[in-house]
């Protein structure tokens, strides 16, 4: 029947899932991180330390978004990374996604300003203009506070289904992402007209 | 009376399909009203996002949702709301319901379960009682099931097999993974005897169905071929070919209106821009699934009925059932294995098909003799992604880069995981039930379902006991970090209750024909009626049920109108 567990629960973080928990993923991370906005105040500007109304200004979070995803599934020579899983392509999809909450979308982009201020106020520079030790060191101190722990899991989150899902979603180009890990996909496969952003719903 | 329809009913899953077959068949005219919309085999692709990831096939939570509220040791009972905690209570808001996303364990009640008190004596703190049926009753309406819904299988002669009327199943077995042979051994090595599963997937086509195509993506996922037997291929289908049945998709029923009689007189229903509409039929058939059904009673007051429909007993919502049991799994290294082994472990698409009901009833040396339950088999989920959530975590810290994908290489190169699942009877007690919360409402201003999901200990115990010869199988076939866990937490998948079915309308909703006892024209045909619950999956049960509703409803209605089915 795939019984459905409780999500969250018994799950130890770092084991492997319990069986039957799929939801599982999106409890842990959005209550988390309704904790953590609440906590600021209900804005997600303020969980990142950033002014706030954000003034409607020329800040593209894209270019840091693309390194950042570089950073955290690098392309090696025998194992796909987020450039060649298209990656990006496959959050350009999410943000613009109906299905995504506006909470969601504004998290995912507003993450970059806040890592790009840091970036500058540390080292004098955009997260784009580090070199791998720096970017390393910088998404590990954000990864201490609970916000950047949360965004940094989020785009995690982000990037296995960019890995993992059918390529008519944008991301696991040529089935990169299911070749390398042995993953078997079922079929039929979402196309276009079947996509479910495209369902009769 | 001139009405719009002979039968209306309400809600399209495993208890609603059967009415509206058996009715539109028997030549009675039958509207079926569904809340969500309808889906066909060309929608339901192998989608990792639409399963698992996206609210494709159930809505958000913050359009509807629902308060559950557990047992916390210092305050009592907490309510949470599902928005907040993300715990999502449905299974399926779609033609055809939950049905479309089962994996069709197609197991029998056996006789024993429709007395329970009569054969275990009564459980302090748990409200058990036999059946107002017994076994023989339903059983003719398993065999209609079998062939009409579809069921793959093949009877073995074991110790805890049921009676059956017809000698084997309609349909060979599905095939079978290589795993389930070293699974008959395994049991036979340990004295155990593994059951060969029947399942609701045509093994071969057949009433205009095409036969399963093993993409391995089953349970959770919708049936692009249409050999799962969900209540919309197999039977909803048939219903609207004979032109006597309509399916209105996008029709949320959110009252039950009543006369002065206290007989129903319409239905009332938003469809999918806001506006509400009414409806009327000689009977009324209501089948939401357990939780929604007993919400939509108590929501329907009228003039005879100032605490819900069929509630001047104050039974309705209370005596809810899940499934009691838990789950566990071991991983089966590919290290040390030959070539083909690794191989034929890989496989996707076979089905494992194997459980074990040796304990379906055992004597526990201090507690005498028990109702147990099944251990079921199953592969890890199909969804890729579901799998591979947890890697970006180690020892509590988030991992990424070149580690992250060390992980993911190991969890998904290096082994195979096989998970098991207890089915055991989750004990009728009063902190389980349903009622009206009083603060949260869903997105048409109707107060959503409150549920307490309170557990009778003693169900963890049989759980435990159970889990433990499944965590023994795995062990026999040589499985690595073998765990299993058993609590108190329901699974949403497997409600049942809320309208127990008796004999006194003072301990019971509805009458042993599952009429309500106060409502003349009021059939509720979903697994709300079963006073126990088993220790097998629902559906089937379910499914059986409404058959044999449907023709209690025929027999009101003056018989048959058509002279072959």
């Amino acid at each position: 029947m795939i019984r459905r567990a409780r999500p969250g629960k018994p799950c130890i973080e770092g084991d492997r899932p319990p069986p039957g928990s799929p939801y599982a993923w999106r409890h842990r991370l959005f209550s988390r991180r309704r904790f953590l906005t609440a906590a600021a105040g209900g804005s997600i500007a303020l969980l990142f330390g950033l002014p706030e109304p954000v003034a409607a200004d020329d800040y593209d979070p894209w270019p840091t978004l693309a390194k950042v995803i570089d950073h955290l599934l690098p392309s090696e020579s025998d194992s796909p990374g987020a450039t060649d899983i298209n990656a990006l392509g496959y959050l350009r999809f999410v943000v613009d996604d109906s299905h995504t909450s506006s909470d969601d979308r504004e998290f995912i982009l507003q993450g970059n300003r806040w890592l790009d201020q840091l970036a500058d106020e540390r080292l004098g520079r955009p997260f784009i203009a580090l070199g791998f030790e720096e970017k390393e060191r910088l998404l590990q101190q954000i990864a201490a506070s609970a916000a950047g722990e949360n965004w940094i899991s989020t785009l995690l989150s982000y990037l296995l289904e960019a890995l993992l899902t059918a390529p008519a979603y944008g991301g696991n180009t040529n089935q990169a992402g299911w070749r390398w890990l042995q993953v078997v996909p079922g079929f039929p496969l979402p196309g276009p007209g079947t996509r479910y952003t495209e369902l009769p719903l | 009376m001139n009405r719009d329809f002979d039968v209306c009913v309400i809600g399209s899953g495993a208890g609603g399909g059967p009415v509206a077959h058996s009715l539109a068949e028997a030549g009675f005219s039958v509207l079926v009203l569904e809340k969500g919309p309808w889906l066909k085999e060309p929608h339901f692709t192998k989608d990792e996002l639409a399963c698992c990831r996206r609210k494709v096939y159930s809505p958000e939570l913050r359009d509807e949702q629902h308060v559950i509220e557990e047992q916390d040791d210092t305050t009592g009972w907490r309510a949470t709301p599902t928005a907040a905690s993300g715990w999502d209570f449905w299974n399926g808001n779609c033609v055809g319901g939950s049905s479309n996303f089962m994996s069709g364990y197609f197991h029998r009640l056996k006789p024993v379960d429709f007395r329970l008190k009569s054969a275990f004596g009564p459980i302090e703190g748990a409200n058990v009682t036999d059946w107002p049926i017994e076994y023989a009753d339903l059983e003719p309406y398993y065999d209609r099931v079998e062939h009409l819904v579809g069921v793959s299988g093949k009877t073995e002669q074991h110790e805890n097999a049921e009676p059956r009327s017809s000698a084997d199943y309609p349909f060979p077995p599905v095939v079978e993974h290589p795993i389930s042979g070293d699974i008959d051994r395994a049991a036979k090595q340990l004295g155990f005897h593994a059951l060969r599963v029947p399942r609701a997937i045509l093994s071969t086509p057949a009433m205009q169905r095409r036969s399963c195509e093993y993409s391995g993506f089953c349970g959770s996922f919708g049936c692009s071929s249409g050999a799962k037997g969900s209540s919309r291929a197999a039977l909803l289908d048939h219903a609207v070919a004979t032109g006597r049945c309509e399916v209105r998709p996008h029709a949320k029923v959110f009252r039950i209106g009543t006369d002065n009689q206290g007989r129903i007189s319409s239905v009332d229903y938003y469809i999918g821009d806001g506006r509400a509409q009414r409806v009327d039929a000689q009977v009324y058939v209501v089948a939401c699934q357990a939780i929604e059904t007993s919400r939509l009673l108590l929501a329907s007051v009228g003039p005879k009925f100032p605490h819900g429909l069929a509630n001047n007993h104050a039974q309705v919502g209370r005596n809810l059932l899940f499934s009691g049991g838990g789950a566990g799994s071991g991983d089966l290294v590919f290290s040390g294995q030959k070539e083909e082994r690794i191989a034929a472990l890989r496989q996707v698409g076979p089905f494992v098909n194997r459980a074990l009901d040796d304990w379906y009833t055992f004597a526990d040396p201090k507690l005498g003799r028990l109702k147990g339950g099944i251990i079921e088999f199953l592969w890890d989920h199909p969804n890729a992604v579901v799998r591979a959530e947890n890697a970006k975590w180690r020892n509590g810290q988030l991992v990424w880069g070149k580690p992250f994908k060390r992980q993911l290489e190991t969890w998904f190169r290096t082994d195979r995981t096989l998970n098991f699942e207890v089915f055991s009877d989750w004990l009728p007690n009063d902190d389980c039930f349903v009622a009206l919360d009083d603060k949260v409402n869903d997105r048409w201003g109707s107060p959503v379902a409150r549920v307490r999901i309170g557990a009778h200990p003693h169900d963890q115990r049989v759980g435990r006991v159970l889990a433990e010869k499944g965590e023994q199988l795995l062990r026999q076939l040589g499985a690595q970090r073998i765990s299993s866990s058993v609590g108190p937490s329901p699974p949403p998948n497997l409600q049942a209750g809320g309208c127990r079915f008796g004999n006194q309308a003072e301990t019971s909703v509805l009458d042993a024909d599952c009429r309500a006892h106060e409502v003349e024209n009021l059939f509720v045909s979903d697994g709300s009626f079963m006073p126990t619950g088993g220790s097998v999956p629902y559906t089937f049960t379910i499914y059986a049920n409404s058959f044999r509703v449907a023709d209690r409803i025929i027999a009101q209605l003056g018989g048959r109108r058509t002279s072959t089915a």
